[in-house]
């Protein structure tokens, strides 16, 4: 649950809500009515921790005591028998007045949502755990919530509790009447994949393909390529051919092959047969490629460009090219028979003015590396001469594609 | 003096800056609806309701300046405040109860422009998609300031009415010291219920809603308040000024031939033989012209309240993006609504008549919430009402809400 802590979130059913404490009748160990809960207060800090709860008397008065003083709570709540009144104290704020239904706006100032509910954890003392901002947070304050349930287990409607974590909120804000979070809307909306993966990694695997059925294709696609292999061939199995191409044409090529590579031939054919033509051949030749010592590490993502062109052309170039390449460091010189001829680097380019044609300012002297090259040693160079990347090609120095140190890096992982 | 004239030229200037907010408001108050009421109420009464207008005039003066005040000093729309005071179940109750009078609302104003549509042989069918997409357009594409030029322009078309009674003749005099001076009013039940029908489409729920809404998405500064204010007043006189002219154009030809008039729109017809060719034609563009700017103001004043609801953006400023539930409910009302207006069995009238009543109820509520907010030291600080204009406020509250508590309690007796 702790790491989930920006979209998914699953109800949780130990998990205690405002709406559900509040108007709960109070009274003390030996039977004394005391009047109803109205309101908590808690600790605008980092951990909200509740230390003091609102109770509204018989005669309509409010009476403050220390969170310390309840006992247990169910059907209603016990306090001790000798409990103090006491006072609301510095940096100390209201759950009714000064979060629930109030506005959340992200970093930039944008309108989210509004809190639904305050969702509040009892072990190991009461801290507000953090706020529903989904329907469901609607529904309970109506008192529908099980309704709301029962009629979707009936109909078969997939539901979430929407939620943020206290960690999300600047506490600080609250007292001006705003909710503001510490992170951009943009930003809560994307867990990074990875992250997403990591935690993945620690539930079952029917856990697993029940949120990468509710993502996004093109999310789930991602994720399921930051998973660790015995998952990712678990999960496609499971989530059966059709779901499992769609998954795998979304991926990175490269990523593709990595997952492709642990199916059966036969399994694997029949995955391929069923993808777009293009994607298809790009993954089967980089599948050709992957039985030698370098392919599986193979990168086709790399820009090349003529060393006649001037330099603003090749910035027209990159910006129409590369925007879905996840990273570029150098642009690679190519002549017309697609031989590698030379290379620069982004700051190299940046340097010239818009005028200056390629062949003026690119490195001729290039490092490469062939497919069959071992995989350590092409590492042992890539550190030795500082370099992020290195082209591949083929005997006649043709251009086949990338390999990265991030990559091929991997290989070495388990040893270290 | 040069510094005196250059003093008066800014302040004009700034004027011209806020202009906008509370004019609209005012104007879509006159929607087509609004329009049938007058032309009824002057069609049976003649030139004795005009009394009632000034009294109306003043109501909404006040109730629209305690809105536009509480907008500018909290930068908080009115949904965002009850939900934010008076929690979730009071609010579902409040703004259920504005989604459907809402709806009715639109619905009247589609079927006026049915009605009037016919009298000018436009194809009913196409000419409704064509107001639905239209709008939709311009709501989702445009931002605050098209939008605002949009219904400003559309508000300058009201002119139309003031021609219209012109060519009807009628006499000026008893007309203009009809408002101040009650002339030939009988207290039967009918003008007393004439009286609230007028007062009810003039100051309604969604028109307080609205106003708050609209002068936060415009982002006035507060100290321009004063400025803000004027706006509010000149757009309460300016929308009966209008008024005026709808019930003198019906009173000076039905109600003076005698002739009754079965519903509102049918006004622009019946005013032919009297007040010839071209004032009947301006009536009914009037008509068309107002039931454009309520489709698409009232609608406007769902979509707001209800992103101020959920806490989600809401603003013609923002990218349809980021505005999906603002912009989407703007369409689902005006699909809806229209769906509602093109079936054959359902009785406009009905639908009209117990909007009128839901509004009714929501009233009293609403003033409510407003004179709590504006009587909160917390919340406006030094704004807050002074204790002269709260009598007023007061005493404008307690008006409204008995002519609302009537309607609600007469649909109630004859059902």
């Amino acid at each position: 649950m702790a790491y989930c802590n920006k979209r998914f979130l699953v109800y949780h059913k130990s998990m205690l809500y405002f709406s559900e404490l509040r108007a709960k009748r109070v009274q003390t160990e030996d039977g004394i009515q005391i009047g109803i809960l109205d309101d908590l207060i808690f600790l605008a800090l980092e951990t909200a921790r509740i230390t003091k709860a609102v109770i509204k008397s018989k005669n309509n008065s409010n009476i403050i005591i220390p969170a310390d003083a309840i006992k247990k709570i169910n059907g209603h709540i016990t306090i001790q028998k000798n409990y103090t009144g006491t006072e609301v104290g510095l940096n100390e704020l209201y759950v009714l007045r000064n979060i629930l239904d109030k506005q959340i706006i992200d970093l930039k100032g944008n309108k989210l949502v509004r809190v639904n509910d305050v969702a509040i954890q009892d072990k190991p003392f009461l801290y507000i755990a953090g706020v529903d901002i989904g329907l469901l947070g609607i529904l309970r304050s109506l008192g529908l919530e099980s309704l709301f349930h029962r009629l979707s287990n009936f109909w078969f409607i997939k539901h979430n509790t929407q939620f943020l974590s206290w960690a999300d909120i600047q506490p600080l804000e609250l007292a001006q009447g705003k909710v503001k979070l510490n992170v951009t809307q943009e930003k809560l909306r994307g867990l990074h994949p990875a992250d997403l993966a990591d935690y993945l990694e620690t539930t079952n695997i029917r856990n697993i393909s029940k949120i990468i059925d509710l993502l996004g294709k093109e999310y789930a696609s991602e994720v399921v390529s930051e998973l660790n292999p015995n998952y990712q061939i678990t999960l496609l199995r499971k989530l059966g051919d059709e779901k499992a191409v769609k998954i795998i044409s979304l991926m990175d090529p490269d990523e593709a092959v990595d997952v492709l590579l642990q199916f059966s031939p036969r399994r694997r054919q029949l995955i391929l047969e069923k993808m777009d033509e293009t994607k298809r051949r790009e993954i089967e030749n980089l599948l050709r490629f992957s039985e030698t010592s370098i392919g599986p590490y193979l990168n086709m993502e790399f820009i090349a460009v003529k060393p006649e062109n001037i330099v603003r052309q090749i910035i027209d170039q990159i910006k129409k090219e590369t925007g879905d390449i996840g990273d570029l460091n150098c642009i690679y010189v190519t002549n017309k028979n697609d031989l590698l001829i030379g290379v620069f680097n982004l700051h190299e380019l940046l340097l010239q003015s818009p005028d200056t044609p390629v062949y003026r300012f690119m490195i001729q002297n290039v490092t490469v590396t062939h497919l069959n090259s071992p995989a350590n040693t092409v590492l042992r160079t890539m550190i030795k001469y500082h370099l992020y990347e290195l082209p591949v090609v083929d005997a006649a120095k043709k251009m086949i594609g990338i390999v990265k140190r991030d990559d091929i890096g991997e290989l070495f992982l388990d040893r270290i | 003096m040069f510094h005196f004239l250059s003093k008066v030229r800014g302040r004009i200037l700034i004027f011209l800056m806020v202009f906008g907010p509370a004019t609209i408001t005012a104007m879509a108050d006159n929607d087509a609806a609004g329009v049938a009421t007058y032309s009824l109420a002057g069609a049976k009464f003649g030139y004795s309701i005009l009394f009632v207008l000034f009294i109306v005039t003043l109501l909404l003066a006040i109730t629209q300046e305690m809105g536009v005040r509480i907008a500018m000093v909290t930068g908080k729309g009115l949904g965002d405040l009850i939900r934010e005071r008076y929690g979730i179940k009071i609010s579902i109750l409040v703004f259920a109860g504005l989604l459907i009078a809402n709806m009715g609302t639109v619905i009247a104003d589609f079927a006026a422009i049915k009605i009037t549509s016919s009298m000018f042989n436009l194809p009913i069918l196409p000419f409704i998609i064509f107001i639905v997409f239209v709008s939709f357009i311009f709501i989702a594409k445009g931002n605050y300031k098209t939008n605002q030029n949009i219904f400003l322009i559309s508000g300058l078309f009201y002119i139309a009415y003031v021609v219209s009674a012109v060519k009807a003749g009628p006499d000026w005099g008893k007309a203009l010291t009809s408002i101040v001076i009650p002339a030939d009013v009988r207290l039967t039940k009918e003008f007393v219920f004439g009286a609230i029908a007028v007062l009810g489409t003039t100051i309604t729920p969604w028109g307080q809603f609205f106003i708050n809404s609209y002068v936060i998405d415009k982002k006035i500064t507060t100290d321009k308040l004063k400025y803000e204010q004027l706006e509010t007043f000149f757009g309460a006189f300016l929308t009966n000024f209008f008024s005026f002219f709808m019930i003198v154009a019906t009173a000076a030809t039905l109600f003076t031939h005698q002739i009754p008039l079965v519903s509102g729109e049918q006004a622009a017809l019946a005013i032919k033989p009297f007040a010839g060719h071209l004032a009947s034609v301006l009536f009914g563009l009037g008509i068309l012209n107002a039931g454009f700017m309520g489709i698409v103001i009232v609608s406007l004043s769902t979509a707001y309240a209800f992103a101020e609801f959920f806490g989600v953006e809401g603003s013609l400023d923002a990218p349809f993006e980021k505005g999906k539930l603002f912009y989407g409910l703007f369409l689902f009302q005006l699909i809806v609504a229209a769906g509602v207006t093109l079936i054959p069995s359902v009785s406009l009238f009905k639908i009209v008549f117990y909007t009128q009543s839901l509004n009714g109820i929501l009233l009293p509520a609403i003033f409510f919430f407003l004179l709590k907010l504006t009587n909160n030291k917390e919340l406006m600080g030094k704004h807050i009402n002074r204790s002269w204009y709260n009598y007023f406020a007061v005493g404008s509250s307690i008006v409204i809400i008995i002519a609302a508590l009537f309607t609600v309690i007469n649909s109630l007796v004859s059902i």
